[in-house]
C-alpha cells in the first residue's frame, strides 16, 4: 500500500506539479518534454536488454521508422494524428521483423546486425525521395490535434501526452515482468539451455520482447514527429537516440523499471545544460565517458547504489 | 559494360586487402577474448587522421607517419583491452556497452580535434593513376593492396610458427586447455590487441591514402569489418580474406552499376542473406558440432 501512494504521488507531482511550477517556460518544458522522449526510447531499450537480454544499438531504426510512418500516413492518407501514432508504432514493428533471423544466433551477432541494420533505414529515407521527401526530409507534419476542448498540441498538453505515453509503456512494461512470460525470461537470463529444456520456446519469447520494444520506441519517435512537425533522416536515424537512452538506462540501472526515465531526465537536463554549455560540439564525449565508468564501476545503476542505501531491494528482472 | 564489370572487379579487390586487415583484428580479438570491440572502426579512424595531421602539419607523406599511428594506436587499444578485462559480470553485454562507449568517446574525441571536416591525402603522387594492363588504378591502391597482402602473409606465419601467435590461436581454441600447456590468457589477450593495433594502423592510413575521411566514418568501418566476420564464419581466418574480398567486390560493383549511395545497402544485403543460408558463415560450417 506504501508504495502505490508512492506511485501516486510521485504521478500527482508529475502530471500537476510540473506544468505549474515551468507551464510558462517554454524553454524548460521543451527541455522536460525532450527528455521524456529519451527517457521513453530508453524504457525500451531496458526492456529488451533486461527482458531479452539484448543489447541493442539500433533502436535508432525503430524510432526513426514509427517517426517517418506516423508523419507520412498522417499526411499523405490524412489520418487523425492519434490513429497515425499507432501505425508508427506498428511500422516500427514491422521493421522489426527483419530482425529475427538474427535471434536465433547467439552472443554478440543480434548487438552487431542490429548497429548495422540502422543505417539501412537512414540510407532507405535519404534515397526513398516520393515517400520520404530524401535528405531534404519532410515539414509540417501536423501536430497533435485539440479533442474535448482541451489542445493536447500545446506545450503543456504535449506534455502530459509523453508523459501519459511513458506511464502507460512503464505500466505494460511491469505488467510483461509480472506475467509467467517475464517469469520464462528471467530464468533464460539464469540460463537458456535449462529453460529450452524445460519446454519454453527462447527463440520466440525474444522475438516478442524486441517487437514490444520495437512498438514502444516506434510510438515514441512517432510522437516526436508531431511534437517536432519537422524530420530528416540524418535526425531521425541520429544515433543520438541510441547513445542517449544506453546512457540514460545503464545510468538508472536498466534491469529496474523507474531507472531508465529517471537516468533520462537526469542525462538529458545535464547534457543538455552543463555539457552543451562548456563544449558545443564533441560534448557526447563525456556520455561516452560516463558509460564507460558506470560500466566499470556500477554496472547496475546509480539508482540501484541508492536503493540498497535505503535498504530497499529490487530483485533483477 | 564488360570493361566496366573488370574494372569493378579489379578496384573491389584492392578495396578488400584493407578491409581484411580491419576484419583481421577483429576476429583476432574476439578470438581471444570472446569480445567484439565497438571500437576497432574508430582505432582506423585515429591513425587515418594522425596520418593526415602529419601529412598536412609537417607536409610529410602519409607513410612516414605509420610509426606514430602505430604508437597512439596500439596504446589506445591496450587501454580498450584494460578497460574490457576489468569487467566483473555480464561479460557478454558489458562489453559491447563498454567498447560502444570507448567508440562514441573516440568519434568525439576526433571531432573536437579534427573538426567535423571531410580529409582526403593532398599527395599527387599517392592520387596518380596505376595502369595495369585494361585496369586502372591510384597509386596508393596498389601500394596499400600489396602492403595488406605483405601483412596477411606476416600474419600467418606469426600464427603458424610463432610462439606468441599460436597461444593466440590454442587460447582461442579452448582457453582451458591453452591455460594448462602454460600459456598465460591474460597476456595472449594483451598481444592479440596489440597486433589488432597494428593492422588497423596500417588500415587507417591507407584510408585516408586513397579515400576520404570523416568523423563519423568509424563505426561504419566496424560494420564492415563485422559483416565480413560473419561472411567469413566467426573464427575462420582463410575465411576473412574471401569475405573482404567479396565485400570489396560487391560494393565496388554496386557503385558502378547502381549507385554510391547504394554501397552501404549490399554489405547488409550480403549479411542478412548469409544470416538466412548459412548461418555458420561461408568457412565456419565446421565449428558447428557441440
Amino acid at each position: 500500500m506504501k508504495r502505490n501512494t508512492q506511485v501516486l504521488l510521485a504521478l500527482l507531482a508529475s502530471y500537476a506539479l510540473v506544468p505549474l511550477l515551468f507551464g510558462s517556460n517554454h524553454y524548460i518544458m521543451s527541455m522536460v518534454v525532450a527528455a521524456l522522449v529519451i527517457g521513453g526510447v530508453a524504457l525500451s531499450w531496458a526492456l529488451l536488454g533486461n527482458l531479452g537480454g539484448m543489447v541493442s544499438f539500433g533502436h535508432s531504426a525503430f524510432f526513426g521508422v514509427g517517426a517517418y510512418t506516423s508523419a507520412i500516413v498522417s499526411m499523405k492518407l490524412g489520418l487523425p494524428v492519434p490513429l497515425s501514432m499507432l501505425l508508427g508504432g506498428l511500422g516500427a514493428v514491422v521493421a522489426s521483423a527483419a530482425m529475427l533471423p538474427v535471434l536465433r544466433l547467439r552472443g554478440p551477432y543480434f548487438a552487431l546486425a542490429i548497429l548495422a541494420y540502422a543505417h539501412i533505414f537512414r540510407i532507405l529515407a535519404t534515397e526513398w525521395k516520393p515517400v520520404t521527401g530524401g535528405a531534404a526530409g519532410i515539414s509540417n507534419i501536423p501536430r497533435l490535434p485539440e479533442l474535448l476542448g482541451f489542445d493536447f498540441g500545446s506545450k503543456t498538453g504535449n506534455y502530459w501526452v509523453i508523459l501519459s505515453l511513458v506511464v502507460v509503456l512503464a505500466f505494460a512494461y511491469q505488467r510483461i515482468r509480472k506475467s509467467h512470460y517475464g517469469l520464462a525470461l528471467r530464468a533464460m537470463h539464469e540460463s537458456e539451455d535449462a529453460t529450452r529444456v524445460v519446454g519454453v520456446n527462447s527463440t520466440l519469447l525474444k522475438a516478442l520482447m524486441l517487437v514490444v520494444s520495437a512498438f514502444m520506441c516506434g510510438l515514441v519517435g512517432a510522437f516526436n514527429a508531431h511534437y517536432i512537425n519537422f524530420l530528416e533522416p540524418d535526425y531521425a536515424f541520429s544515433s543520438v537516440w541510441v547513445t542517449l537512452p544506453i546512457v540514460a538506462a545503464i545510468f538508472g540501472g536498466y534491469r529496474t523499471l523507474t531507472g531508465p526515465v529517471i537516468g533520462a531526465v537526469a542525462v538529458y537536463l545535464v547534457d543538455q545544460l552543463v555539457f552543451k554549455a562548456i563544449m558545443p560540439s564533441g560534448h557526447q564525449l563525456v556520455l561516452g565517458l560516463l558509460l564507460v565508468a558506470m560500466v566499470l564501476l556500477s554496472p547496475d545503476g546509480l539508482l540501484s547504489i541508492a536503493r540498497n542505501m535505503t535498504g530497499r531491494r529490487h530483485a533483477a528482472a | 559494360m564488360t570493361e566496366l564489370i573488370l574494372q569493378a572487379l579489379y578496384s573491389g579487390l584492392l578495396q578488400g586487402g584493407s578491409y581484411a586487415l580491419i576484419a583481421l583484428g577483429l576476429a583476432l580479438v574476439f578470438g581471444t577474448m570472446k569480445v567484439i570491440n565497438l571500437a576497432h572502426g574508430e582505432l582506423v579512424l585515429l591513425a587515418a587522421y594522425i596520418a593526415y595531421s602529419v601529412e598536412s602539419g609537417l607536409g610529410w607523406s602519409p607513410l612516414l607517419a605509420i610509426p606514430l599511428a602505430m604508437l597512439v594506436v596500439c596504446s589506445t587499444s591496450v587501454m580498450v583491452y584494460l578497460a574490457v578485462s576489468r569487467i566483473q559480470k555480464d561479460r557478454e553485454i558489458n562489453s559491447l556497452i563498454l567498447t560502444y562507449g570507448l567508440g562514441v568517446m573516440l568519434t568525439n574525441l576526433i571531432l573536437l580535434v579534427w573538426k567535423a571536416d571531410v580529409h582526403s591525402t593532398s599527395s599527387s603522387w599517392m592520387q596518380d593513376a596505376f595502369v595495369l594492363g585494361p585496369f586502372f588504378s591510384m597509386n596508393s591502391e596498389i601500394l596499400f593492396f600489396g602492403v595488406s597482402v605483405l601483412l596477411m602473409g606476416g600474419l600467418w606465419w606469426w600464427l603458424a610458427r610463432s610462439w606468441y601467435g599460436r597461444a593466440v590461436r590454442a587460447v582461442s581454441s579452448n582457453r582451458d586447455a591453452a591455460k594448462l600447456m602454460g600459456i598465460n590468457p591474460r597476456s595472449t589477450e594483451l598481444v592479440s590487441f596489440v597486433v589488432a593495433g597494428i593492422l588497423a594502423t596500417f588500415a587507417g592510413v591507407a584510408l585516408f591514402s586513397y579515400g576520404v575521411i570523416s568523423p563519423s566514418y568509424g563505426g561504419v568501418l566496424t560494420i564492415k569489418a563485422f559483416v565480413i566476420t560473419v561472411l567469413a564464419g566467426i573464427g575462420s581466418i582463410p575465411g576473412v580474406l574471401v569475405g573482404a574480398l567479396l565485400l570489396g567486390v560487391a560494393e565496388a560493383l554496386t557503385v558502378t552499376l547502381a549507385s554510391s549511395a547504394l554501397q552501404d545497402l549490399v554489405g547488409m544485403g550480403l549479411f542478412l542473406l548469409v544470416l538466412f543460408v548459412m548461418p555458420n558463415g561461408l568457412f565456419g560450417a565446421k565449428r558447428r558440432r557441440g
